[in-house]
């Protein structure tokens, strides 16, 4: 039923409602806002209406056959699971701003959209010159989105997070060239194609070179303990839209090239290196919980608990086994939604008391009933509480670690401890102390907000109660990798 | 032999032709009625370039005797023609843009101003077509002897009267250069024409004559890398795109370039295709030294004419890369890196023209604040700039990875490497600008005001829609550039 049309418009589509939304006067807030929210739920209509049928399509077309470049789209299993993430958390993004404290409204959405056809385009492509392309493209509407509305040190925060992307993927395109032409020597043409350069996965010359490379990219990105020295800075200078953002898929981004790069094309180096890379993620768990504690600042404090929870990610991902496997992938995916939540409501908090510190206000609760139960309920997703998303999944990667070595799962297991003792100590001093004196201008989240946070919800509980169905969507991805790397073993 | 020149003669030479007449027209207004002059001289210098490149596009292949030892009329000639009289037209619609503002001010008068132009595009042209040293060499000092003058014109600005002293002497010396360098080709080969010089080059047998020859190699060489600003050749380039006055500076920074890097591709990858792989390995060095100082220069400018002086001389290194390769494939990928970069440089001018308003040129101060009075200039120029560092989704991807595809497949591992790291620095500065334009506006009013007009929003606007183009899809464009090498 699905033809490669859809995929093709699934990828355009974005581009154009981008150009259209430039084009409208700023004039327009209202209209404008609405326009761009329904455009950034289109790509999420046309993944449901295509549901089984995605895995498998492609778009295929020689793009520059002078450089040999493909323009190749194709879903598989895991670009799926990335795609309907995209498509939820973009909309979010852009539910999660006031129109009217929006400068120039329309190169916001413009951007925001530009952003969900480029990450619609990486998720997807299966050339390695445009997976590149993509991958730095999508810098640049965070960048603008940073350095153009965000906080009073935005100018520094927007360059320190593109300079420090940039110089962590530099030398990917010397990577890329490196297997382009490694292809060609082993008797066929070389080429970009993902699909060719998969069958020499066991055989590509200087890979501990290549796959460094590669890794330091993503590593950057993701961000991986220790190269996340950019992320304080741009999550807490970016407004809240542009943290949903860099938090909820631009880490998603690392993690999907992680997967598709690293696992696909190294996968023996990534066994062997597992120890290595573990050892960092799961310094970063302790490190990104450690920070988030001692943080005076709640928006600071949620980026340091994200990052905390993308090391996790990444530990699940560094273990090679399949449950493991299993439970990274899905984590990647609630983390996405959790973090979003989080970011939304701490956004609309920062609004409210038009702060984002900690201790000077207390006992918001008694003001603000509503956003308080919502922000608890997000916040205990967060700390993985059974019956929420995020206790499946780390679950899953506690179980495949136990399999591995018992003692660091032990040792793991003291970071679920720490973040909800961060979390917990933030609830308690923001909402549940004793209420500080009431100002005028306050006033609770409305039915509007509710209406915007409910699908959330729903996510988180339909994650953490019955993930059967995107466990069945993951398998595929996941037997695939193991798959890889079994071979590898023998 | 027949020399008789004929009609189709005539057509192969228009493009020049017609931009000879009508540089002669727009002088003689000049001199005979300089009101009608002010008036008339920018449209007829338009409708003089639309004439040759309607021409150029059209032009036959003359196969006369008498022409063929000195011109080439193949497709490279062409495309060189046809690119270097859209420099024209884009510099043309710039100067308007400078004239508009200071032509009162500063008492200049714009007719000699256009015919200098169209001279120096005759010189381009004749570069782009040369079969012989000889015409290079003729092609060269006609555009060296029209800049500087340019560079001069505003006689009231001090800064403008240092930029036209240094280039002429420096452009004096690097002319000398190259002449010694062509005479000691000659005395080597015996003969000045570029179609023979790899045949005469492979029967050089003595020692002493192999001698003369990589001499005039090495005095060639040099002399145009002074022409296209190559570290360390370089020196005088700051300071004479500095004073010069800003559509000058764009004109020197597409065109001279542009021009220079034709001569490059017309000796060494045309006639000399990797005829001592020395040569090679020295150009990929030149172009690590030119990438490592450039961009760590280009971070510290304040004055953005100066800026897009360290800005063209690190492109001069990325421009290298292809004469490193110095294959017949590297010359659609330098092609393709000029178009884009020609593009990029002329959409920055652009909009620059019209914060332009004193003989200080535009700081970058004065872009404070850009994205706040006018969206669409700021994001022009953003788009502009980050086509030039190279960072997608603008076609500045494409066009380096292009070189760097090439350099990698000819082993320069090292020099891919330093390039990719120097970008880091590139989009640094470039970001740098960026930053600035879309912070707060400065308290106080705003002197420079944002007036309109029509022949610099034209370059800023065409610039900026053929990125675009390029962006989504250049294959048209590297298509039709690799068929015209033949691969």
């Amino acid at each position: 039923m699905l033809n490669m049309s859809n995929l093709m418009l699934l990828f355009v589509l974005p581009f154009v409602a981008s150009f259209v939304t430039f084009m409208i006067p700023n004039k327009l807030r209202k209209p404008l806002k609405v326009l761009a929210t329904v455009f950034s739920l289109l790509p999420l209509c046309i993944l449901l209406y295509g549901q089984s049928s995605w895995i498998g399509s492609s778009v295929q077309y020689a793009w520059l056959p002078t450089l040999s470049i493909e323009f190749y789209l194709r879903v598989d299993a895991l670009s799926l699971l990335f795609l309907y993430l995209v498509s939820v958390v973009i909309p979010m993004s852009i539910l999660a701003v006031r129109s009217e404290d929006l400068k120039t409204p329309s190169v916001f959405y413009g951007l925001v959209l530009f952003l969900q056809g480029l990450l619609i385009g990486f998720f997807t492509t299966r050339d390695l010159a445009f997976f590149t392309f993509f991958w730095e493209a999508m810098l640049l509407p965070l960048y603008f989105i940073i350095n153009i509305w965000g906080g009073p040190k935005r100018q520094t925060a927007s360059l320190k997070f593109l300079i420090y992307m940039i110089a962590g993927s530099a030398l990917m395109v010397v990577a890329v060239l490196s297997l382009y032409f490694e292809s060609g020597s082993m008797g066929s043409a070389p080429t970009f194609n993902l699909d060719a350069l998969d069958q020499f996965s066991n055989a590509i010359p200087h890979a501990p070179w290549l796959c460094g490379i590669f890794l330091l990219a993503f590593a950057v990105k993701t961000p991986l303990f220790p190269f996340h020295a950019w992320l304080p800075d741009a999550y807490c200078q970016a407004p809240t839209s542009g943290t949903i953002l860099l938090s909820g898929i631009l880490s998603k981004a690392g993690i999907y090239g992680i997967l598709r790069i690293g696992m696909e094309l190294f996968p023996t180096l990534m066994l062997e290196w597992s120890p290595w890379l573990l050892g960092f993620a799961i310094a970063g768990v302790f490190y990104g919980g450690l920070a988030a504690w001692v943080q005076k600042d709640f928006k600071r404090l949620i980026a340091y608990s994200s990052f905390s929870h993308v090391n996790f990610i990444l530990v699940g991902l560094f273990v090679m086994d399949q449950t493991a496997h299993a439970g990274g992938i899905l984590q990647a995916l609630n983390h996405g939604i959790t973090i979003t939540a989080l970011f939304l409501v701490a956004g609309w908090l920062e609004q409210r008391i038009a702060s984002t510190a900690i201790g000077p206000l207390s006992g918001l609760a008694k003001y603000f009933p509503q956003l308080c139960w919502l922000t608890l309920f997000f916040v205990l997703s967060s700390v993985a509480l059974p019956g929420t998303n995020n206790f499946i999944g780390e679950l899953l990667i506690f179980f495949g670690l136990f399999g591995h070595n018992p003692w660091i799962t032990a040792l793991l297991g003291l970071s679920i401890i720490l973040s909800v003792m961060y979390m917990l100590r933030w609830m308690q001093k923001m909402y549940f102390n004793a209420p500080s004196a009431p100002q005028t201008s306050w006033e609770d989240i409305k039915a509007k907000q509710l209406l915007i946070a409910l699908p959330l919800v729903a996510l988180v509980l339909w994650l953490g109660i019955y993930p059967t169905t995107v466990l069945n969507e993951i398998k595929p991805a996941v037997e695939k990798i193991v798959a890889v790397t079994k071979l590898e073993q023998l | 032999m027949d020399t008789t020149l004929t009609f189709v003669d005539f057509a192969a030479l228009s493009p020049l032709l017609i931009l000879l007449t009508g540089a002669l027209i727009v002088l003689l207004f000049e001199s005979f009625s300089e009101v009608l002059s002010k008036k008339c001289s920018f449209y007829i210098t338009l409708a003089t370039l639309i004439a040759a490149l309607h021409a150029a596009f059209y032009a036959p292949v003359s196969v006369n005797p008498l022409l063929t030892p000195w011109m080439r009329f193949d497709a490279l000639a062409h495309v060189f023609s046809v690119f270097f009289l859209a420099i024209g037209l884009a510099s043309t619609l710039l100067a308007a843009a400078f004239f508009k503002r200071f032509e009162e001010a500063f008492e200049l008068t714009a007719g000699e101003y256009y015919f200098l132009l169209l001279s120096a595009l005759f010189g381009l042209i004749l570069i782009g077509s040369a079969a012989d040293f000889l015409t290079i060499f003729l092609g060269l000092e006609t555009l060296s002897l029209a800049l500087y003058v340019l560079c001069g014109y505003v006689k009231k600005w001090k800064i403008s009267h240092e930029s036209a002293i240094k280039y002429f002497l420096m452009g004096a010396v690097a002319a000398a250069f190259l002449l010694y360098g062509f005479a000691l080709i000659y005395g080597a080969l015996g003969t000045t024409r570029l179609d023979l010089l790899l045949e005469g080059y492979q029967s050089l047998t003595y020692g002493s004559s192999r001698a003369l020859f990589f001499g005039g190699i090495a005095l060639v060489t040099l002399g145009l890398a002074f022409k296209a600003a190559i570290v360390p050749f370089h020196t005088w380039a700051p300071d004479v795109y500095d004073g010069a006055p800003t559509p000058v500076t764009a004109f020197m920074a597409v065109g001279t370039k542009a021009g220079a890097f034709a001569a490059f591709v017309i000796i060494f990858l045309v006639s000399l295709p990797e005829f001592d792989l020395f040569w090679n390995e020295a150009m990929a060095f030149l172009a690590i030294l030119t990438l490592i100082y450039a961009n760590y220069v280009a971070m510290r400018q304040v004055q953005l004419r100066r800026f897009f002086a360290y800005s063209g001389i690190s492109h001069a290194g990325f421009l290298l890369i292809p004469l490193a390769v110095g294959t017949a494939e590297a010359i659609p990928a330098l092609l393709f890196y000029l178009v884009v970069y020609a593009f990029a440089t002329f959409g920055c001018f652009a909009v620059l023209a019209f914060l332009d308003n004193r003989a200080e040129g535009v700081l970058l101060s004065d872009l404070r604040g850009l994205f706040r009075r006018s969206p669409l200039y700021a994001g022009v120029l953003s788009f502009c700039l980050l086509t030039l560092a190279g960072i997608p989704p603008s076609v500045g991807f494409f066009a380096k990875f292009y070189l760097f595809k090439l350099a990698f497949q000819a082993e320069y591992y090292t020099l891919v490497v330093v390039a990719l790291l120097t970008t880091i620095l590139a989009a640094y500065y470039y970001l740098r600008i960026m930053a600035i334009m879309f912070s707060e506006a400065p308290e106080e009013e705003v002197e420079v005001m944002l007036t309109p007009t029509w022949p610099a929003a034209v370059v800023g606007l065409f610039s900026c829609a053929a990125i675009v183009v390029l962006s989504v899809y250049p294959t048209p464009l590297v298509e039709m550039l690799a068929e015209m090498v033949g691969i």
